[in-house]
């Protein structure tokens, strides 16, 4: 159920990437870069759809923390051919802290986040670019991200696939072993990793997330077929709680024809 | 009888750059020898058109780009998918059938999909009817995507006489169970195989490509012939014009021996129905 044709996968995502960046009036695309195995597939798949020039992975640390990953997407952007800048976000988190500190570490990871959003939305103008999004439906489905910080993009191809998908994708496009391997973690700080924060690994979510959203189980079936109980329940609520993340804001109706509500154009409008 | 597939994308709610498009690929289809071109549904306008729906429906007797298309039919059959205003802001998703210069037949979409994915139910009035027609290389029936999901549509075209199902479809890929393929097009295929055995008739599927809001459509267009043997089959997700030569007197050799429609019997079909439907009533 997990697994996937990655040559098929790959043809219809590149295909994807080049038709709705063509579609605007776009040649290029621009992705924050962690040297993480999202990005890495998606800049992967970005260098196969527009050719590695049109692509710009922008680097975004914070300080020397993770330098390692940061030499991985390097590595892996000579590889793909594709452009790669580096851009230390300190000093513009810290200007920030320094005049309302805080020792809350989620706050400090989402304020990260949402520096790397807003240097990828202002790089994208003079490089006529749009953002090319890597929140994987795992992601997006339990709410592990940060709103308008790493979720937010222009398109995202690989909001459709789990991260065990992404994984098989990654190998099938000849990844780096070392990314392939990688634990994951959203780099919020030093040590964080997505398992252990969630305290599931991601093979037991996605089996869950697949039984609750593709094949429609209740959480009473999804327990009764024998998946951890306490496991199922804390994802259901992680959906649940996250539902907001998912959608647009809910717009106050007032008028007779209101955006969001009766006002219904394709995002393709006129495309 | 040479067939011509256009596995094409259209741009939402572009019906004049659309245009532009349907007249080279009937050209195309032409200079290649074919009879008979046929586009996706909605080909002319584009399919998730949502609020978009009145401004793209056209009266299909009068719009003058239409006429463009009825003329271009002088010399090579087209079937296209567009939105017909049918009066009295009822707007149909609609396939025409044209020949010769001359509208021949127009089909409104009767079954809506409305779940899920699918929201055809919120702008669409449904059709009202399915028949046959006489086109020029036998009786012909047209469909819209899920009207071929529901068999008693077929089985209508079936007992009409059909020699030719036609099918037009914009039906996006679902699935990644499979190999090299979306899932969902399994499905096309299992009911084009089955409806061309058990009609003894041609089923001419052509479903569009490209991406509308991030839905790929699945392209996988084919004809079966009446043995149910698949003639031709497009790739997957990929624009791409298709010729197949049909040899129309299998129709009459399949007949000989599978006497499906000789045996028919839809008067007992029809009394079984009224009886049903009116116990549905009581």
């Amino acid at each position: 159920m997990m697994q996937i044709d990655g040559e098929f996968v790959a043809k219809v995502l590149c295909a994807f990437i080049r038709e709705e960046l063509h579609k605007f009036g776009f040649r290029r695309g621009i992705l924050g870069f962690s040297g993480g195995l999202d990005s890495s597939v998606c800049a992967a798949l970005a260098a196969r759809a527009l050719g590695g020039k049109n692509v710009l992975a922008l680097i975004l640390p914070y300080k020397d923390t993770f330098s390692d990953d940061v030499k991985d997407a390097q590595g892996l952007a000579r590889k793909l051919g594709i452009r790669a800048r580096v851009l230390d976000i300190s000093p513009m988190v810290d200007a920030y802290f320094s005049r309302y500190p805080t020792e809350d570490r989620v706050r400090i990871g989402n304020k990260m986040a949402r520096e790397r959003m807003a240097i990828l939305y202002d790089h994208s103008i003079p490089e006529k670019a749009l953002i090319l999004g890597t929140s994987n439906k795992t992601e997006l489905l339990i709410g592990y991200g940060t709103i308008h910080g790493d979720m937010a993009c222009a398109i995202n191809p690989l909001g459709d696939l789990y991260k065990t998908q992404v994984r098989a994708l990654g190998a099938y496009l000849r990844l780096p072993a070392r990314i392939l391997k990688k634990a994951p973690t959203a780099g919020l700080w030093p040590g964080q990793t997505d398992e252990g924060e969630i305290g599931l690994k991601y093979s037991e979510i996605d089996a869950i997330l697949y039984e609750l959203v593709d094949e429609r189980k209740t959480v009473k079936e999804a327990i009764a077929a024998g998946f951890n109980k306490e496991a199922v329940q804390r994802i259901e609520a992680r959906i649940v709680r996250s539902e907001f993340k998912r959608k647009m804001p809910p717009i106050a109706k007032l008028s007779a024809r209101t955006v969001g509500h009766d006002f219904l154009y394709p995002y393709d409008r006129n495309r | 009888m040479r067939v011509a597939l256009a596995q094409v994308s259209s741009r939402l709610g572009e019906i004049r750059k659309n245009l532009d498009a349907h007249l080279e690929t009937i050209e195309d289809a032409r200079r290649s020898r074919a009879r008979l071109v046929v586009f996706p549904e909605l080909s002319l306008t584009g399919y998730t058109l949502m609020d978009f729906v009145p401004d793209v429906a056209l009266d299909p007797g009068r719009h003058p780009l239409f006429q463009k298309l009825v003329a271009a039919s002088r010399t090579i059959d087209v079937v296209l998918g567009f939105v017909e205003e049918g009066g009295k802001g009822l707007f149909y998703n609609a396939a025409a059938y044209l020949s010769r210069g001359r509208i021949v037949h127009i089909h409104r979409k009767v079954f809506l999909p409305t779940a899920g994915m699918f929201e055809e139910g919120k702008f669409f009035a449904r059709g009202q009817a399915i028949r046959t027609f006489a086109a020029s290389f036998g009786q012909a029936g047209l469909l819209i995507c899920r009207d071929f999901q529901h068999y008693g549509a077929s089985y209508l075209h079936f007992v009409g006489g059909a020699d030719l199902i036609i099918v037009i479809s914009a039906a996006p890929g679902r699935g990644l169970e499979a190999r090299g393929a979306f899932g969902s097009s399994r499905m096309w295929e299992l009911m084009g195989e089955s409806i061309s055995f058990f009609s003894t008739a041609f089923v001419i599927y052509c479903n569009r490509v490209g991406f509308e809001d991030g839905k790929a459509f699945a392209g996988g267009s084919f004809i079966f012939g009446p043995t149910g043997r698949r003639i031709v089959k497009a790739p997957e997700a990929e624009e791409t014009l298709i010729l197949a030569d049909l040899a129309l007197d299998e129709i009459r050799s399949a007949r000989k021996r599978l006497t499906f429609l000789r045996d028919e019997r839809p008067d007992v079909v029809l009394r079984s129905l009224h009886r049903i439907v009116g116990d549905d009533a009581d």
